[in-house]
């Protein structure tokens, strides 16, 4: 970076160099670049005049530096001429006495050397400051705490004085102030039942005259001379705390606003101690002077160097060797090693190292950031702007910091860890030592080939099959009841409505479990079957059977919430739309169809689509209805049964016939799907296209 | 006079009945009480089951009837019922506790603050709740005894606790989100003038207003621990530590332990209290589902 012939200040400003040597510098940097080619010994010749007057400020600056280390050393003195002067007894008064009083000294020391440097008037300006303001907030503690000296000696006063003649004031006043609200009450229970007023009005004036009672005992105790003092002294208190947090808080943010305005001069033109710190986070911040930031990187810096990187190295495992664990998967070692386990240490290990990863990154960037602005002229932040910028900016970041971290973990890393699964062979042979496969488990599944890749095809078939009948037929009972029921002329709305909620408010597993139960062979529902066809009929072993059951079943359970959902949008359409239509000559009929069917469609589509989603999902209605059976082991091998859905295949394949890679693999294509689906709906949707994220 | 004429008059709003509407009006009362009964039969079975003595394994409808409470003694003596029941509440009631306490975090710094990568991360929770849970099944065993070992202590019950509360993070955020959202700054903006930090923000001014959607997300993740089969099944593997769902399932899933009328009453148990629930709150279940879908 170039030294310039002048700086600018965080505002914006620029501003002419004071010190001089450096504007020199910044003059011949000028000409080089102006006629390249040209000799430094002749630039410098130019620059004669220049050059003598750097010098000068060299050398005067040289000598303020010794004066004011002098000015400095003295301070000690200077408190002691100080302490003979201040009267007060409190230790906060006192020392910010001495504190005005010594800047008041440096003010006026740094007020002559302000030509000299930048430093110089924004240390004579900020001194000012200090001496002009701390006065005033130590005059009003000063009066606070004799204030609140007068009250708790007038407090303790009180106490002793007899205080019976008052509190039987008080209590005399309590009792009429009872005894009228009672009237008041006994009055309005007449008006009640007489029926001038409604039972709500009734409540409500009751409340009310409760409170208003209440409000005016409160305020006449106050006036109680004991609850008066004390009352007084805790707020004096409060004053005491609150009023000096605030004033002091002003006088940090006008130094601030100083800081912002003047500008600073290094002679450093390359930000290297950005790159010099680059591996150890904090330190940089601490050379560059914010030493309360820099002990946050330092705790990140012994997190990546105590935590992360020791743990992608292998040390402190659960098992396995941090990330070297992934490409070895426990290969050649012990009966306890198990592959997942260092499968997943691997891919902790990776999580915990990108996070040390931007903990290194962010701390660079900050002192790079900051080195650079030094250069230009930019004062860095001190602690108290930083707290304010944190404070801000910050928020969002360590709010969200714990639901980041547990979806990292318990959302995100299950799923990494799934896919990595889907690329091993993790099956029955290989329980405790898999290794990697590349894609021959999605080979195996898209050719259908091998004892789980082979019904894939026929379970996608029905999965398919099964997510569109199913759903389509609750939506479409859920649709008609709604148009139904909310006909004009149905009476009895609230009971029908009440009764339709129940399939969905009824726990889901219950009634399929129940349902499950009178379908078995000899249960209530087969019987039934058989003495109304005259057949045996035993639905759970015919796959049809099976399968029409469970669409149906799905029906029942799926129509409350769309009869729901379409009830509260048909309650919220607007009535004077089928008035237009009325006066226009609409019938009934068409009505509905150009009216409240659009608007149905419309509102309910995106939790339409929600629907076929839960429903391509839907594992519980199969698992536990004919846990996916009946079985067919000549089309379907010996896992999957013929109502089994992907879902439900993964489930039996991972943990029950351990298949995990395989069922990894299927869970992968089943979720891309589902991604897929889900943000089509999305896009879709209002909200995104408006970009109202 | 007024009243002699009124006889006579037709005073309705409606335009008069024809015949083919009443009809079809007749059809319509035929078919929701058709459906009334559809409803109805299934559930009151297993109402009447769980009180019927004269069945021993099976359910048996139709035959003798004998009142009796045997099968839910049944369930309260030789089946740990109880502790299923304890399971799930306190799983529920940790899951909500949890749910909110993440969620009301991040829906406020996602609606009311505009930081760097806040755009990307939105797309990310977007992304990652359309992934549904059960794809982690193959991993959730084996990162529980890695954590186990981390942090002794840490049982299957808190893992499960963990998993639904991480699992909904990302779309009750959206919810959350879009709630807030809905709430004008300035009133958040006079509240910082008068001096509130960002906590204070949230409490005295966002959480009282948006209490209700805060409601609606407790209940939903309190009762999804009651009706989900799956996680329990996969994670927790003692019979002691069962919630309902899969504590109940054990009574009908196999032929040796079979107890269906116990099951019946055991359902009927569970389903009470969430009927009554929802029965009382179907309005505000319903909204929240459908701001739900349509995702802020």
């Amino acid at each position: 970076m170039r030294y310039g012939t002048t700086i600018v200040d965080d505002i914006g400003n620029e501003h002419p160099r004071r010190n001089l040597s450096l504007a020199l510098k910044g003059e011949i940097e000028k000409r080089q670049k102006a006629e390249p080619n040209k000799d430094v010994a002749r630039i410098k010749s130019e620059f004669e005049s220049l050059t003598k007057s750097a010098n000068d400020y060299d050398k005067s600056l040289a000598d303020v530096r010794r004066e004011e280390k002098a000015f400095l050393a003295k301070a000690p003195e200077r408190k002691i001429g100080f302490e003979k002067t201040v009267t007060d007894r409190d230790a906060k008064i006192r020392k910010w006495c001495f504190e005005a009083m010594e800047s008041a000294a440096r003010a006026e020391f740094y007020g002559q050397h302000i030509e000299l440097s930048y430093d110089y008037e924004l240390l004579a300006r900020q001194h000012r400051m200090i001496a002009e303001q701390l006065p005033d907030i130590a005059s009003v503690r000063r009066k606070t705490l004799n204030e609140l000296e007068e009250v708790t000696a007038e407090l303790e006063r009180a106490k002793q004085e007899d205080q019976s003649q008052a509190k039987a004031e008080f209590q005399q006043y309590r009792q009429d102030r009872l005894d009228q609200r009672k009237e008041e009450k006994a009055n309005l229970k007449k008006l009640y039942k007489e029926g001038q007023i409604s039972s709500k009005a009734f409540e409500n004036e009751k409340r009310q005259r409760d409170l208003a009672a209440s409000e005016d005992i409160r305020a006449k105790k106050q006036l109680l001379p004991v609850e008066m003092l004390s009352d007084r002294k805790r707020y004096l208190k409060h004053r005491l705390r609150h009023d000096e947090k605030q004033a002091i808080t002003v006088l940090h943010s006008d130094i601030a606003d100083l800081r912002r305005k003047t500008p600073i001069e290094i002679s450093k033109r390359f930000p290297w101690v950005s790159y010099l710190t680059i591996s150890v986070p904090g330190l940089g911040q601490l050379m560059l002077g914010q030493s309360v930031k820099s002990i946050f990187f330092f705790i990140g810096t012994l997190y990546a160097y105590l935590i992360a990187i020791p743990y992608a190295l292998g040390r402190g495992n659960y098992r396995g060797q941090g990330i070297f664990g992934l490409i070895s998967l426990a290969k050649g070692g012990s009966r306890l090693d198990r592959s997942d386990i260092f499968m997943i240490e691997g891919v902790i290990a990776i999580i915990l190292l990108v996070i040390a990863f931007l903990i290194f990154y962010q701390s660079f960037r900050d002192v790079h950031k900051n080195e650079k602005r030094m250069i230009k002229g930019i004062r860095i932040n001190n602690w108290f702007e930083t707290r304010t910028v944190a404070k801000r900016s910050g928020f969002p970041y360590f709010a969200s910091a714990p639901s980041a971290l547990v979806t990292l973990f318990i959302v995100l890393l299950p799923i990494a860890v799934t896919v990595l699964i889907s690329f091993t062979n993790y099956d029955p042979k290989h329980q405790s030592k898999f290794s990697w496969i590349g894609l021959a488990n999605y080979k195996q599944i898209f050719l259908g080939e091998g004892i789980a890749g082979k019904p894939f095809w026929l379970i996608t078939g029905w999965t398919v099959i099964w997510t569109l009948f199913a759903t389509s037929l609750a939506i479409f009972i859920g649709f008609v009841l709604a148009l139904l029921v909310n006909q004009d002329r149905i009476y009895g709305k609230r009971f029908f409505r009440t009764i339709y909620l129940l399939p969905w408010a009824v726990p889901a597993f219950i009634t399929i479990m129940f349902f499950s139960i009178m379908f078995s062979p000899d249960g209530p529902l087969t019987n039934l079957l058989h003495q109304l066809t005259g057949q045996i009929i035993n639905i759970k072993d015919s796959p049809w059977g099976t399968r029409i059951v469970l669409i149906l079943l799905q029906g029942w359970l799926g129509s409350s919430y769309v009869f729901l959902l379409c009830t509260g949008i048909l309650q919220s359409i607007p009535k004077d739309l089928y008035e237009a239509a009325n006066i226009d000559g609409a019938t009934g009929f068409q009505q509905t169809r150009h009216i409240t069917i659009p608007i149905l469609l419309f509102q309910t589509a995106p939790l339409m689509i929600g629907q076929y989603t839960f429903n391509f999902n839907n594992f519980s209605i199969i698992y536990l209805f004919n846990g996916g059976g009946p079985f067919e082991p000549s089309k379907y091998g010996n896992t999957a049964g013929s109502s089994d859905l992907l879902i439900s295949y993964i489930y039996k394949l991972t943990i029950q016939k351990q298949f995990q890679g395989i069922g990894a693999a299927i869970t992968m294509i089943v979720s891309l799907v589902l991604i897929f689906i889900t943000w089509i709906g999305f896009s879709r949707s209002k909200s995104f296209r408006e970009e109202k994220l | 006079m007024i009243k002699q004429k009124k006889k006579g008059l037709y005073l309705s709003d409606r335009p008069p009945l024809t015949p083919l509407k009443t009809i079809l009006l007749a059809i319509s009362y035929i078919l929701l009480f058709a459906y009334v009964f559809v409803i109805l039969w299934p559930l009151a079975q297993i109402v009447l089951s769980s009180f019927n003595g004269s069945q021993s394994q099976y359910i048996r409808i139709g035959g003798t009837y004998q009142f009796s409470f045997k099968h839910f003694k049944f369930l309260f003596e030789e089946k740990p019922f109880l502790k299923w029941v304890i399971n799930t509440i306190v799983i529920a009631v940790a899951t909500a506790l949890l749910t909110l306490l993440f969620v009301s975090f991040t829906g406020y710094a996602y609606s009311r603050y505009r930081f760097k990568g806040r755009k990307a991360s939105l797309m990310a929770i977007m992304l990652i709740q359309t992934i549904p849970t059960f794809v982690g099944i193959a991993a959730f065993y084996t990162l529980h005894s890695i954590i186990s070992a981390a942090i002794p202590g840490f049982s299957r019950q808190m893992f499960l606790v963990l998993i639904y509360a991480g699992g909904g993070i990302a779309s009750n955020t959206f919810i959350l989100k879009g709630y807030i959202d809905s709430i004008s700054t300035e009133l958040d903006d006079a509240a910082r003038i008068d001096g509130c930090g960002n906590f204070q923000v949230y409490r005295l001014i966002i959480m009282p207003i948006v209490r209700p959607m805060l409601a609606i997300i407790a209940l939903w993740s309190f009762i999804g621990p009651f009706l989900d089969y799956m996680l329990p099944s996969i994670i927790l593997g003692d019979p002691e530590q069962y919630t309902l769902a899969t504590g109940l399932y054990t009574l009908i899933n196999d032929s040796r332990n079979m107890h269906q009328p116990a099951f019946a009453a055991g359902g009927l148990l569970t389903a009470l209290p969430i009927v009554i629930l929802f029965i009382a709150l179907q309005k505000q279940l319903v909204s929240g589902l459908a701001s739900g879908a349509v995702k802020g």
